[in-house]
C-alpha cells in the first residue's frame, strides 16, 4: 500500500462526508426550527435527482441549467410543503410530525416507483464519464462538481444563519418560539423559509448527485439514515455540527472501507451516533441551542 | 313443509358443490407468483412478469391447457425472505393455485420451499440462482421444488473451467451483494477455483443499496487482483461500473456481469474489454426460438427481454408442459408431470430434470472485446 492508496481514500472520504454533509444540512436546519424530523427528507433528494435526470437526458439541459432549475423547483416545494402539511406542526406535535413525514415519504417514494418504475436510471453526460487525475489520484467530475455545491451550499448557509438578519430570526425562532414572537418575528414566515431551504438543500444533493449514483426512487433511503444519525452526532439542530459530523464520517468510513470488510462500515455511523449518546447526548456540537 | 327443508337444504348444497367442481375443472387454471414488484430489484420483478405473462398469453392464444384459459397472479415480495413467507402462505391457503412460480431472490426462493412442501403444492423457480436451492431438491428432501436456471455453482464451474484453460484463474478478487445470491456466488467461485488448485485473493460483501463504493474499490484496486468477480445486480450494479470506470478500473471484471447493463459510453471505450462473463442468456443467441421470443417481447414491452424475461417465460412454458402432461391439473399430478419433463428449450437442448429436480440448460461465456460483447463459447451446466 502506497501513499496514493492513503490519499485516494481520503479524498473519497471527503467527497462522501459532504455528500453527506448536503443531505444532513437540511435535514438539520428543519428540526433545528421546527423541530420536526423529517423522515421524507430522502425523498425529495431522490425527486430532486429524478427531475435533473429528466432535464438533463429528456429536455437536454445542461449541468448548471439543471441545478439552477432543480433547486429553484425544490424551494417552491418547501414552501408549499410548508403550508399545505407542517404549518401547523410544532414541538408539541412530535409524534403527529413523525407519522406525517413518514406517510409522506411512502407517498412519495410508491408515487415515484408508479410513474418511473424502479428501473434504475444513468445520467449520461459528457460529465458523467470525465475524469481528472490530481497527480496519482483520481476523481469523477461530477464528484469534483458535487463536492464543490457542497462547500458552496454550507458557506451559503453558514452566511444566512450568521450574517443575515433572516438568519438571526431562524436561530430567534429556533432558540424561542414564543421570544421571538414578542420581538416582532413571524415565526410561521421564518419556519417557511427554513423548510424551503431545507428541502431546497435536499434538491440542490439530488441535481448534484444524479450524475454520480444511479437514479431510482429507492436513493434516498441509504443517506436517509445516515443522515439521521449525522444530526444527532453533529447536535441535533445544529447545521454546522452536522456538516462537521458528516465529513468526519465520510472520511472515516473511507478510510476503515479501505482495511476492513464493507459491510462493517455501514455499522460505523451508527456505532458512532450510539457512542456519542452514551457519551454526549447533546451530540460532539451540541451547546442547548439549535441551529 | 317443514319436513322437506332438511333434505331440500341438503339437494341445495348437492347442486352448489357439484357447481364448485365444475367451476373448478372448467374455469381458469391459475398459477400463483411470488415476486419483488417494489423494492430494490423490482426492476428485475417486472421483467419476471412480463416473461411469464408473455408465456401464458402465447399458451392462451394456442387454447391454454387441458382446454381451460391459463391465468396467473402476482404478488409482491420486496425481494424479502419475511414478505415471501406471508405473500406465498396467503396464496396456498386460498387454495386456487397449481403451483407457484419463482421468488425470484435467492433468499425469498429458500423460504418459500418448506411451505410449498408442507402444503404440496409445486414451485418452480425461474431466477434464483442459489446453489441450495437444488441441493435441498428431490434427492435432497423437497420433492415439490423444481429449479429451472442453473445453479450459482455449475455457472461458476463452467467459468472458472473457461478461465483455467485461458491461464486467467488466478488471483481472482470476489465482490458480491450481502445476500444468499452473493454469497452463493462467492461460494461457489471458491468450490470451483479449489478444484482447480486456486482460490480467491479476496472477498467482500456489501449491503444492497449501497450507493458509494469508492471505497472497497480503492482496496481492490490497490490489491492488484488479475481480475474482479462481481456478484451486483440494479442500481448497485450501475453505481459499481460507474465508480470502478471513475477510479480508473484497471482490472477486468468477470462473475455474473451484466453485460447487456453497462453504460454505452463505458462499453464504447473499451474500459470493460477482457471482461469475461457467464450468465444463462442472451437475447442474440442464434437460435429460430429464441429470435421469435426476443421478436414477441420486444413488440409486446417495447424493449429487449434481458436474462430474467427469458428464464421466466422460458420456465412458465416448462410448468405449462406440465400441466398439460398432468391430465387434471391436480398439484401432484402437475408434480409427477414436471419430473418427467423433456422439453425443448429456446436455446436448442432438451431441458430435463436431475435427481435434484434442477435442469442442465447451457450457460453462455460471454467476452467484451474492443468495447463489444461477443459470445465466446458455451459450456454444459
Amino acid at each position: 500500500m502506497d501513499l496514493n492508496f492513503y490519499a485516494q481514500l481520503l479524498l473519497n472520504g471527503i467527497v462522501i462526508g459532504v455528500i453527506y454533509a448536503l443531505i444532513a444540512m437540511g435535514l438539520s436546519l428543519i428540526f433545528g426550527v421546527l423541530e420536526i424530523v423529517n423522515f421524507a427528507h430522502g425523498e425529495f433528494y431522490m425527486l430532486g435527482a429524478m427531475l435533473a435526470y429528466f432535464l438533463t437526458v429528456n429536455a437536454g439541459l445542461g449541468y448548471w441549467p439543471t441545478v439552477l432549475i432543480v433547486v429553484a423547483v425544490a424551494v417552491c416545494v418547501g414552501y408549499v410543503l410548508y403550508e399545505a402539511l407542517l404549518a401547523s406542526m410544532r414541538g408539541a406535535n412530535f409524534e403527529r410530525s413523525i407519522l406525517l413525514t413518514l406517510g409522506l415519504s411512502m407517498v412519495l417514494q410508491n408515487g415515484a416507483v408508479f410513474l418511473f418504475t424502479t428501473t434504475p436510471k444513468m445520467v449520461a453526460s459528457s460529465l458523467s464519464y470525465s475524469n481528472i487525475l490530481l497527480g496519482g489520484l483520481r476523481l469523477s467530475l461530477s464528484r469534483l462538481y458535487a463536492l464543490g455545491l457542497g462547500l458552496a451550499a454550507f458557506a451559503a448557509l453558514y452566511l444566512i444563519l450568521y450574517r443575515t438578519r433572516i438568519g438571526k430570526a431562524m436561530r430567534g425562532v429556533a432558540q424561542s418560539r414564543d421570544a421571538a414572537l414578542m420581538v416582532g418575528i413571524d415565526p410561521r414566515a421564518v419556519s417557511r423559509l427554513a423548510v424551503a431551504i431545507g428541502i431546497g438543500l435536499s434538491g440542490l444533493a439530488g441535481a448534484a448527485l444524479a450524475p454520480v449514483y444511479a437514479v431510482h426512487p429507492l436513493m434516498g433511503f441509504s443517506f436517509v439514515f445516515k443522515a439521521f444519525a449525522i444530526i444527532i452526532i453533529g447536535g441535533l439542530g445544529n447545521v454546522s455540527g452536522a456538516a462537521i459530523a458528516a465529513v468526519v464520517l465520510g472520511i472515516l468510513e473511507s478510510l476503515i472501507g479501505g482495511f476492513l470488510p464493507l459491510v462493517m462500515v455501514d455499522a460505523l455511523v451508527f456505532v458512532s451516533m450510539i457512542a456519542v449518546l452514551l457519551l454526549r447526548p447533546q451530540g460532539l456540537f451540541g451547546r442547548g441551542v439549535r441551529v | 313443509m317443514l319436513k322437506m327443508r332438511p333434505a331440500f337444504v341438503a339437494a341445495a348444497f348437492a347442486v352448489m358443490a357439484s357447481i364448485g367442481l365444475v367451476q373448478a375443472q372448467t374455469g381458469p387454471i391459475i398459477i400463483g407468483a411470488s415476486t419483488p414488484l417494489t423494492g430494490g430489484v423490482a426492476h428485475f420483478g417486472q421483467h419476471a412478469r412480463w416473461g411469464a405473462e408473455l408465456a401464458i398469453a402465447e399458451a392462451n392464444a394456442k387454447g391454454g391447457a387441458l382446454g381451460r384459459k391459463i391465468e396467473i397472479e402476482f404478488q409482491d415480495n420486496r425481494c424479502n425472505p419475511a414478505e415471501a413467507v406471508k405473500s406465498v402462505s396467503q396464496m396456498l391457503a386460498e387454495k386456487k393455485y397449481v403451483a407457484i412460480f419463482d421468488g425470484l431472490c435467492s433468499s425469498a426462493a429458500l423460504a418459500i420451499m418448506p411451505l410449498v412442501e408442507r402444503a404440496g403444492v409445486p414451485f418452480i423457480v425461474a431466477n434464483a440462482s442459489a446453489t441450495s436451492i437444488a441441493e435441498k431438491s428431490g434427492v435432497g428432501g423437497n420433492k415439490w421444488t423444481f429449479k429451472v436456471n442453473p445453479t450459482d455453482a455449475s455457472m461458476l464451474d463452467a467459468l472458472s473451467g473457461w478461465l483455467d484453460k485461458e491461464g486467467k484463474a488466478a488471483n481472482i478478487a470476489f465482490l458480491g451483494e450481502d445476500t444468499d445470491f452473493g454469497r452463493a456466488g462467492s461460494s461457489g467461485l471458491e468450490a470451483a477455483l479449489k478444484k482447480r488448485n486456486k482460490k480467491l485473493v479476496m472477498v467482500d460483501f456489501f449491503q444492497k443499496g449501497t450507493a458509494d463504493f469508492t471505497p472497497v474499490l480503492t482496496k481492490i484496486k490497490a490489491r492488484k487482483p488479475a481480475l474482479l468477480a462481481l456478484y451486483a445486480i440494479d442500481a448497485d450494479f450501475q453505481n459499481v461500473i460507474r465508480q470502478w470506470h471513475s477510479l480508473g478500473g484497471g482490472v477486468p471484471l468477470t462473475g455474473r456481469v451484466l453485460v447487456d447493463q453497462v453504460p454505452k459510453e463505458i462499453m464504447a471505450s473499451g474500459f470493460m474489454d477482457g471482461t469475461t462473463s457467464v450468465q444463462p442468456y442472451d437475447p442474440s443467441v442464434d437460435t429460430p426460438a429464441n429470435k421469435a421470443f426476443v421478436e414477441a417481447f420486444t413488440k409486446k414491452y417495447n424493449l429487449p427481454p434481458m436474462l430474467i424475461s427469458f428464464e421466466s417465460y422460458e420456465t412458465i412454458n416448462i410448468l405449462i408442459d406440465a400441466i398439460r402432461r398432468s391430465g387434471n391439473a391436480g398439484p401432484a399430478a402437475i408434480r409427477d408431470a414436471l419430473a418427467a419433463t423433456k422439453y425443448q428449450s429456446i436455446l436448442g437442448t432438451t431441458l430435463e430434470f436431475d435427481a435434484n429436480n434442477l435442469i442442465h440448460n447451457n450457460a453462455i461465456i460471454f467476452r467484451i472485446q474492443g468495447g463489444k460483447v461477443v459470445i465466446v463459447g458455451m459450456s454444459k451446466t
